[in-house]
C-alpha cells in the first residue's frame, strides 16, 4: 500500500531550485514561469511462466493520465502547482502461494480480472517562489472504490550563504481501506492508516559545474498495514495474511548533478538507502545523461538498480503451523534485485515540448545483493510506455 | 549539533565560492534535480507499487498499490 507522506524526493524537488538564477538560459518551455503540461503512460506486466502459475497468468496493466498547471498567482508572490491523475488498471494479482509436492512454490494469481480506476487531485502553493527561501504548502486526495487517501504537507526552504541550501518538512496523511467483497471473501470490512513523515536536506553548489544534495527522512505508519485482498498458504490452511500495525522507516539520499555544458550534457546519479522496523532494507542507484544535440532534440538514457531485503514475516507459505503472528507472500516483500533501463526523447518546437519514452523492468531474487533465502515467486517485469507534452505561456 | 558540524564541513570545503554570475551552468534545466517532474513522479509511483521501501510519494496523494 502507498502511504501517501511528504517525501525525501518531494523535499529535494522543491529545493531543486536552491539556484534562484537557474533556468534562464535555456530555450522553448524550460524557462517558462506559467506551464501546462499532460503525460499519458501505459504500464504492462509480463505474464508468468504458466508451469508456476495457477490461474490467470495475464497480469496487471495500468493506463495512466496526469494533467498539469504551474503558474504564478497574486502578482507573482505565490506560484500554485495543480496535477489530476487519472489511472485505469486491470489483470490479475498475485494471491497466495503453494508449496508443490517437493514443496517448490506454485503461485497462485486472482482467479478474477481486477478492474478498478483511480483519481487523483494534488495541490502545492510556494510564497516567494523567486526567492532562495520560501514556505510550500501541499494537499492531495486519492480515491479509489476501495481506497481514500488525504494527506497535507509542509516543507521550508532556507539559503545557509551563497552555497548552501536547507530544506525541512512534514507531512500527514489519512488513509481509508473498504475491501471489496469484504463479507464474500472473508476480508475486513472497513481499516484505516495514519502517516507522518519528517524530513532534512542539505543542498550545496560545489563548483560552477556541479551540485550535491544529502537528505535525510523519517516515517512512521500506524494502522491497518495487511494487504486485504492477499492470502497465506499456513500448513492445511489458507488464511488471510497478516502484517504488524506499525512500521518506521528511515532513509537516507544523496543527489548529484555534474554539467557538461561544453557537449550540452549532464550526468544525474542519485543514491537511496531505506530501512525499516519490519527488517527491510534497500538500495536503489540511479544514473542518467542528459544530452541535447540541438535544434531542440534532447535524449535521456537512464539506468536504474534496486535491491532489497526481505521482511522479517516474509515467506512464501510455511510448511508447519509454528505460531508466527504476522506471515504475507506478498512478492514485494521478499528479497529481490531488480534493473530497469529506460530511454525519454524530447524535442522542443517554440513553447511546446514533445516527449515519448519508454522503461523496461525485470527483478529477481538472484539480483539482490542480500537477504534470505525464501523463494519469491511472483516477481515482476514490465515495460513502461509514455508521452506527453509541455506547454509553456506568459 | 550533528546538523550544525555537517554545514560548518561543508562550508569549509567550498574553497572557491561560486559567484552568481558564474552559475550559468547549473542554471540549465538538466541540472534540475527532477527536470520533467511530472514524468518523475510516475515512475516513482509504478516503483513504489512494486517495491518494500521506494521513496516517495511526497504529498502527493497516493493509492492502494494492492496488486
Amino acid at each position: 500500500m502507498i502511504h501517501p507522506s511528504a517525501s525525501l524526493s518531494a523535499l529535494l524537488g522543491a529545493a531543486a531550485s536552491l539556484l534562484p538564477a537557474a533556468h534562464a538560459s535555456a530555450a522553448s518551455t524550460d524557462d517558462a514561469i506559467n506551464r501546462a503540461s499532460y503525460r499519458f503512460s501505459d504500464y504492462d506486466e509480463d505474464a508468468l511462466a504458466p508451469a508456476s502459475v495457477i490461474g490467470d497468468g495475464k497480469r496487471y496493466r495500468v493506463l495512466s493520465q496526469v494533467f498539469g498547471l504551474d503558474t504564478r498567482i497574486a502578482d507573482g508572490r505565490f506560484d500554485l502547482k495543480l496535477d489530476a491523475t487519472h489511472e485505469v488498471m486491470s489483470g490479475s494479482s498475485p494471491w497466495f502461494v503453494l508449496p508443490d509436492a517437493q514443496q517448490r512454490p506454485i503461485q497462485v494469481l486472482s482467479g478474477a480480472t481486477i478492474r478498478d480506476h483511480r483519481s487523483a487531485l494534488s495541490a502545492a502553493l510556494t510564497s516567494d517562489p523567486g526567492a532562495r527561501s520560501n514556505t510550500t504548502w501541499s494537499a492531495a486526495y486519492s480515491a479509489e472504490r476501495d481506497y481514500h487517501a488525504l494527506s497535507a504537507g509542509v516543507e521550508r526552504r532556507q539559503a545557509l550563504g551563497d552555497a548552501l541550501t536547507l530544506g525541512y518538512g512534514g507531512s500527514f496523511s489519512h488513509d481509508v481501506i473498504e475491501p471489496t467483497d469484504a463479507a464474500l471473501d472473508d476480508r475486513i470490512a472497513r481499516a484505516t492508516k495514519n502517516s507522518a513523515s519528517a524530513f532534512a536536506s542539505l543542498a550545496w553548489v560545489l563548483d560552477r559545474d556541479s551540485v550535491l544534495q544529502a537528505g535525510v527522512q523519517l516515517n512512521a505508519e500506524h494502522g491497518y498495514l495487511t494487504d486485504p485482498y492477499k492470502l497465506f498458504s499456513y500448513a492445511d490452511a489458507i488464511i488471510p495474511e497478516h502484517r504488524p500495525g506499525e512500521r518506521a522507516e528511515g532513509a537516507a539520499l544523496l543527489r548529484y548533478r555534474r554539467s557538461f555544458a561544453q557537449i550540452d550534457a549532464s550526468l544525474h546519479v542519485d543514491y537511496r538507502y531505506a530501512q525499516d522496523s519490519w527488517g527491510l532494507h534497500s538500495h536503489t542507484l540511479e544514473v542518467a545523461w542528459y544530452q541535447g544535440f540541438g535544434s531542440g532534440w534532447r535524449v535521456v538514457p537512464a539506468l536504474r538498480y534496486y535491491s532489497q531485503a526481505a521482511a522479517r514475516f516474509y515467506s512464501p507459505f510455511a510448511l508447519v503451523a509454528d505460531g508466527r503472528v504476522n506471515y504475507s507472500s506478498d512478492y514485494r516483500l521478499g528479497t529481490f534485485g531488480a534493473f530497469s533501463t529506460s530511454v525519454n526523447l524530447r524535442k522542443a518546437i517554440g513553447r511546446w515540448e514533445l516527449s515519448i519514452g519508454a522503461e523496461r523492468y525485470h527483478s529477481a531474487h538472484g539480483l539482490a545483493l542480500d537477504g534470505g533465502n525464501a523463494a519469491v515467486p511472483a516477481l515482476v517485469d514490465f515495460t513502461r510506455a509514455y508521452a506527453g507534452f509541455d506547454f509553456g505561456f506568459e | 549539533m550533528l546538523a550544525a558540524a555537517l554545514v560548518a564541513s561543508l562550508a569549509a570545503c567550498a574553497a572557491q565560492p561560486v559567484q552568481p554570475w558564474q552559475r550559468g551552468h547549473l542554471a540549465r534545466w538538466d541540472m534540475r534535480w527532477d527536470p520533467d517532474a511530472t514524468q518523475a513522479a510516475l515512475a516513482e509511483h509504478t516503483h513504489f507499487s512494486k517495491e518494500g521501501s521506494s521513496g516517495r510519494v511526497g504529498a502527493a496523494g497516493g493509492g492502494c498499490g494492492c496488486n
